[in-house]
């Protein structure tokens, strides 16, 4: 009697159709501009972050909501200049270019303005999932909704919407992101970190230490833009291209 | 079930059909399967009839053979439980206080020190031993609880304020007559400790706390001995539990005790004591009593049964104020009476911690003389709160003593309460000098004797020695002012030595306990660490089974022997046999080192024992190097497990326990959730990931139960109960039993559904006869808020009571009478037919083949749960049910993402085991324990029946975590799974060990931090509830789990034969 067919059966081959066995890293554009942006949208980041930490600790919800607005600047900005817009990528990695065969500019790749333009607006649709996220992880239901309503959004710009521009709503590259299956990059990488450094930032809350900045959600942002900010480095270089879950049928 | 649904659907895993011209049929047929002698195969009948006997034999071999195995494997959890006891016994008796008892008692003849001056009839029990007896007889009033805050003005409007103003009252208007100051009681806060304090003098020890079911007598002196030996009479009226203390000592048939334990009983035993206590103070009865206890117990019971803010309280506080205001105006001059608390209670009315509210009781002193004074004016004025001077509850002791001329007992460690030695006017200083004298001299000898005992020099330091000959220097000059304050320095002095003294801890014996614990987790780690030949459970190859069972058939004797099989009885074995060098080697050690404690032999055995079970497991092929982590499921169990018990020693992550557990079942969740996105076939897919959503949803909707300690205050609000003050449901609440009957065997049923499971008994055992028993659960508690808010004015409580006790032992009875009975005989929840094969063949179909295993076993955590659900009150009971609901999410949650083999999915069930135990109304602290709910199936207390019922109340979630532990090896097996019983057994072994790394680790924080402040509020209350934790699960998962599931076994391999 085989066992119940739910169990994954290591003889049986991936399923070629399976498009997130195939989903490429979201490769920076190599133009000087993304480049220098790359490592510019950390320091704006993390300065901004810096520079506002005493207001958080003061006021949370009005530094939040202050610094919303700047920091989707910043995100959109950086997802303008370096990341590749959802849909020119798949092209591009479909075809190989042959040794010394020039690049051609590509007339129809998608409108990068409708997309920033759509991350936004599924950015916003997608706050109050991860609010709901939040609350299933033991924050507060009925009251400090502002904050983490705030929280969320603050969450779902760093982390999720590079990840909307750079793969749009493609479903097999969202299974491949939901199920960590998606290869490192700036992206992948940026959106694991923010999600462990928020997790991570949980951790000093309960301490008895009756300090201003352990209210919440302040030790939560700040594992956010750490976690942000270290996984998109790591996740851009050393693990460019590495997977958390090799493959689709991976026993464990 | 439909049958419409019996014909939908391929054959797979959820049912077994077999074609009747197939060649495997046959094999199959006589193999495994005495139901299908119909199937028409065509044989030899002589030859199948040798065959049949044969097989006959092969399986009654297999069936003796399996229950020999399963009994070595209870041997190996007894053995281990033994193990664990004797860790947490060596541990405990290091750490919990110990005191030696001294035998020495006072006498009137021979004062501490000589005595100053003469006095009419000195040195005799009618003139006054040590000093002049100011009174002949005392009324001695004990209410219990009676919190300082209950006796004072309070600007507000709480039932429990302002109810009993009498007290103080009279200590303003005529404070020569009365005293009344906070009373300040010595940890543990439990009735039995307090009395010995209040009797002996000197300080309890931990260790007694357990003992508070049963009260042992004292032997040690106090002042009852010293009344009695001086030929006083004393009466006792209330509380039994002071003649569990004193057998013998109290005046026979005008002594009348009550049963202390009935919480649910307010009025009983305060009705005795006020009925007979009135008639004792009549002129003609004065001669029968020198001593007049009277102890009452309703404040007490109706902060249990209700919390402080109840009606009841309120009514009981003014009975108590008419009831005092009645003696005073019956007493003579010649009487002292003491209305006393023996502790207070916290915010929900329970005691037995140390928080503030639980040790503030009150003390109040009347005279009808005119008698007290006060040194300060501003002492006239009793103290607004128990925080300005308070006295110590042992201070009574020498003061009664001087008062009724007896010897201070010579124990006593109290000094004399001011007020009542200061003379009318205040300023009697040398009165006040001689009792502190006295008493401090009477303190001074007992040090000498009790370093003398123990064989040491007074370690007492030299500025002790200053203070006591300033003293004296005082006392020579007749400074008498300056003697009084320093003898009572010297008493304040010694007390706190004493107290850091009692704290010290043996730490020989504390190391030596988690040594025992550290060994015996490595060697339960590798036990449940998967080795090579572990996946036996995974073979499980139909055509591989039958080419096995015919060579089995034809040759009796090659039966292969694997390795799991004879592993349990290799660990016995060389368990017992390194056990008995250990003892020899241990003893002589003791002897050896000049430590002459036997009971270090037992720690070697321990030892020793684990070590030898150790090297054969690892001779028999597991290695250490398994137990590290080889999978994200791996790493994350030893996160979940390790971050938590570094975590306990924080006193912030022991507090916040609850919330961290959440957050845990969260990030579970989460995992498996994204871990579920690699499952390739899409329908498994999508379960996984709702599965998970449901579990991470429910633990959040459990959450909202929760019931915060003093310590969480003020970022916690209770839900438990009505109010944060109260220890009754609110009404809204009792709608969720109710909603519990409808819908948790619905829920059953969608998870037996998919499997083909719902078959056989499981329609009507779950969907009528558990659904009917859960209805009653939610009865019972209808009809316990009818009682407790008297809806019904009509009925007697008294009839509401019994139909609620009896309507509760009969869903009792249910659960684990009929429930077990029914479990024991039910046959597999499958469904047997023929139908036609669409070749036309006859086709036999089993119903529920591939869950066989699993959904007959779930009938028995069903039954506990229904137990449990009834004795955790309305919130609790929804509690359960959400986190069983939680469980059967994780088992298909283990089933979907193959993780029967991992540990992740025992460390999930300790993790929700003890999520339920704090959403069930509990906290790691003592004051949480709820004694009322011994009273939910009996009128009284009775033993061993209500230990239990507190038990099962108590750890309900553990409990119902470790009888749902074997779904692990067992949901959606069928029945040619091998080794079912190893699979349950190694994830057992994953499961204690994750409650073994908790108690080790409290226990080794507890002691590590055994001069922090917070010891005995958060550090040695965890470290308690880790420790029976462990033993509970040890036990439960030998009586519940294994004999689970040999009980299903047996049921399932008499249908579809034996496999191994």
């Amino acid at each position: 009697m085989a066992g119940p067919p739910s169990k994954p059966n290591p003889t049986q081959p991936a399923k070629g159709k399976d498009s997130h066995a195939l989903l490429q890293p979201v490769l920076i554009h190599t133009t000087p501009v993304a480049q220098a942006g790359r490592y510019l949208h950390l320091l704006v980041l993390l300065g901004l972050f810096a520079s506002q930490f005493s207001s958080l600790v003061e006021d949370p919800v009005r530094t939040l909501q202050n610094t919303l607005p700047l920091v989707a600047v910043i995100q959109v900005t950086y997802a303008s200049a370096c990341l590749p817009v959802a849909g020119s990528q798949a092209t591009r990695a479909a075809r190989k270019l042959r040794p010394g065969e020039k690049r051609k500019q590509e007339h129809m790749g998608p409108n990068p303005y409708v997309a920033l333009f759509l991350s936004l607006v599924l950015t916003t649709l997608v706050t109050p999932a991860v609010h709901l996220a939040f609350v299933l992880f033991g924050a507060p239901f009925l009251t400090h909704i502002p904050q983490n309503l705030l929280l969320s959004a603050h969450l779902s710009l760093l982390a999720l919407f590079p990840l909307f521009y750079a793969h749009g709503v493609d479903s097999g590259a969202w299974r491949a992101i939901g199920g960590a299956m998606a290869p490192f990059d700036e992206t992948f990488g940026g959106c694991a970190g923010a999600l462990l450094g928020a997790w991570l930032g949980a951790i000093p809350i309960p301490l008895d230490w009756d300090r201003e900045w352990q209210k919440w959600p302040i030790t939560i942002v700040c594992g956010l833009y750490a976690g942000y900010a270290l996984g998109k480095v790591l996740g851009g270089s050393v693990l460019l291209g590495k997977r958390m879950v090799t493959n689709a049928v991976k026993e464990d | 079930m439909a049958p419409s649904s019996r014909q939908r659907s391929t054959p797979s895993s959820e049912y077994k059909a077999i074609a009747g011209q197939n060649a495997r049929a046959k094999h199959a047929k006589e193999a495994e399967d005495a139901t299908m002698k119909d199937a028409g195969i065509p044989a030899d009948k002589a030859e199948s009839k040798a065959l049949e006997l044969q097989r006959k034999a092969l399986e009654a071999r297999r069936k003796t053979e399996y229950g020999r195995r399963w009994w070595w494997t209870v041997g190996f959890w007894t053995w281990m439980l033994c193990i664990h006891a004797a860790g947490i016994l060596f541990f405990t008796s290091g750490f919990l206080l110990t005191r030696l008892v001294l035998d020495e008692k006072s006498s009137c003849a021979v004062p501490p020190v000589d005595l100053p001056s003469s006095w009419n009839g000195r040195g005799t029990v009618g003139g006054g031993c040590w000093h002049p007896k100011s009174f002949d007889r005392a009324v001695v009033v004990v209410i219990d609880a009676l919190r300082y805050d209950f006796t004072v003005p309070v600007q507000d409007n709480a039932p429990f304020h302002n109810a009993f103003p009498f007290l103080h009252e009279t200590a303003v208007r005529s404070p020569e007559h009365a005293v009344l100051r906070p009373f300040i009681a010595d940890p543990p806060t439990t009735t039995l400790q307090r009395l010995k304090g209040l009797t002996t003098g000197t300080l309890p020890t931990f260790i007694d706390a357990g003992s508070n079911f049963a009260g042992t007598a004292i032997d040690e002196d106090n002042l009852l001995m010293r009344m009695k030996d001086a030929g006083k009479r004393i009466v006792h009226l209330g509380d039994d539990t002071w003649l569990s203390l004193f057998p013998g000592y109290f005046e026979a048939n005008i002594s009348h005790a009550y049963d202390s334990f009935n919480v649910w009983d307010l009025h009983t035993v305060d009705n005795g004591v006020i009925e007979h206590l009135a008639p004792l103070l009549e002129d003609r009865q004065k001669g029968s009593w020198d001593l007049l206890i009277g102890h009452l117990l309703g404040v007490d019971h109706a902060g249990h049964r209700y919390g402080p803010d109840h009606a009841a309280m309120t009514a009981k506080l003014q009975q108590m104020d008419e009831f005092i205001r009645d003696i005073t105006s019956r007493i003579d001059e010649d009487t002292l009476l003491v209305v006393m608390g023996d502790h207070g209670m916290d915010s929900k009315g329970d005691h037995g911690g140390e928080s503030d509210d639980e040790v503030e009781a009150a003390l109040w002193m009347y005279s009808k003389r005119p008698f007290f004074g006060r040194t300060e004016p501003e002492h006239i004025q009793p103290p607004a709160t128990a925080k300005i001077r308070p006295v110590n509850q042992i201070d009574l002791v020498p003061t009664l003593a001087l008062l009724l001329g007896i010897p201070i007992p010579y124990n006593n460690l109290g000094g004399p309460i001011e007020e009542a030695f200061a003379g009318k006017q205040g300023n009697a200083w040398q009165n006040l000098a001689a009792v502190s004298r006295i008493t401090a001299a009477g303190i001074r000898r007992y040090q000498g004797s009790y370093f003398a005992a123990r064989g040491v020099e007074s370690s007492a330091p030299n500025h002790k020695t200053d203070i006591w000959n300033t003293a004296e220097h005082s006392w020579g000059t007749k400074s008498w002012r300056d003697a009084y304050r320093s003898f009572r320095e010297y008493q304040h002095d010694t007390l706190s030595v004493c107290k850091g003294l009692w704290a010290r801890f043996d730490v020989p014996k504390m190391v030596t306990g988690i040594t025992i614990m550290g060994v015996a987790l490595v060697f339960l780690l590798v036990y449940s660490s998967r080795g090579e030949d572990d996946d036996f459970a995974a073979a499980e190859d139909s055509e591989l089974d039958l080419v096995e069972k015919k060579l089995e058939l034809r040759d009796f004797q090659s039966d292969s022997s694997p390795s799991y099989k004879t592993r349990h009885k290799s660990i016995v074995v060389a368990a017992l046999v390194g056990a008995v060098p250990g003892a020899v080697a241990g003893a002589t050690l003791s002897f050896l080192t000049g430590l002459d404690d036997l009971s270090y032999a037992g720690a070697a055995a321990a030892l020793a024992s684990v070590l030898a079970a150790l090297a054969s497991m690892l001779g028999a092929g597991k290695r250490v190097a398994d137990i590290l982590p080889t999978s994200v499921w791996g790493w994350l169990s030893v996160i979940f497990t390790v971050s938590q018990s570094v975590g306990f020693a924080s006193n912030s992550y022991t507090i916040w326990e609850d919330s961290i557990l959440l957050f845990f079942l969260t990030t579970f969740g989460v995992v498996s959730a994204v871990a579920s996105f690699s499952i390739p076939s899409a329908r498994d897919r999508t379960l996984g990931v709702y599965h998970s959503v449901v579990f991470i949803v429910l633990g959040r909707v459990a959450s909202f139960s929760k019931l915060c300690r003093e310590e969480q205050m003020p970022y916690c609000t209770s839900t438990y109960y009505a109010s944060a003050s109260s220890s009754t449901s609110a009404v809204w609440q009792l709608v969720i039993p109710f909603a519990v009957a409808l819908m948790l065997p619905a829920v059953i049923k969608s998870f037996l559904v998919p499997p083909r499971s719902w078959e056989g008994l499981g329609p009507t055992w779950i969907g009528t006869i558990y659904r009917t028993g859960l209805f009653m659960a939610a009865t019972y508690w209808v009809l316990d808020a009818a009682d407790n808010s008297n809806w019904f004015p009509s009925l007697s409580s008294h009839a509401l009571k019994s139909i609620g006790v009896y309507l509760a032992q009969l869903t009792l009875a249910l659960a684990f009478v009929a429930g077990t009975t029914a479990f024991i005989w039910a046959p597999p929840l499958v469904s047997v037919f023929t139908a036609a094969s669409p070749t036309g063949a006859k086709q036999l179909t089993i119903l529920g083949y591939g869950n066989a295993h699993g959904a007959r076993y779930l009938l028995l955590p069903l039954n506990i749960l229904g137990a449990c659900i009834l004795l955790s009150k309305p919130m609790g009971g929804g509690a359960l049910a959400i986190v069983f609901w939680q469980i059967m999410s994780l088992m298909e949650i283990v089933d979907l993402n193959s993780l029967s083999g991992e540990a992740i999915g025992p460390v999930m069930l300790g993790l929700i085991g003890n999520f339920g135990y704090f959403k069930t109304g509990h906290q790691a602290a003592l004051s949480s324990i709820q004694w009322d709910s011994a009273f939910i199936p009996l009128f009284s207390i009775r033993y061993p029946w209500s230990p239990v019922v507190v038990a099962l109340n108590t750890f309900a979630g553990q409990i119902i975590a470790v009888a749902a532990l074997p779904l692990i090896a067992l949901w959606k097996v069928g029945p040619k799974r091998k080794g079912v019983l190893e699979s349950t057994s190694r994830a057992l072994g994953a499961l204690v060990s994750f409650f073994a790394v908790e108690s080790m680790a409290t226990m080794a924080w507890a002691g590590h931090l055994r001069r922090h402040l917070m010891l005995y509020r958060v550090f040695s209350p965890r470290f308690m509830m880790g420790a029976a934790v462990l033993l509970t699960v040890d036990l439960v998962g030998i009586l519940v789990a294994l004999t689970g599931v040999k009980a299903n076994t047996l049921s399932v391999s008499e249908v579809f034969g034996w496999v191994d």
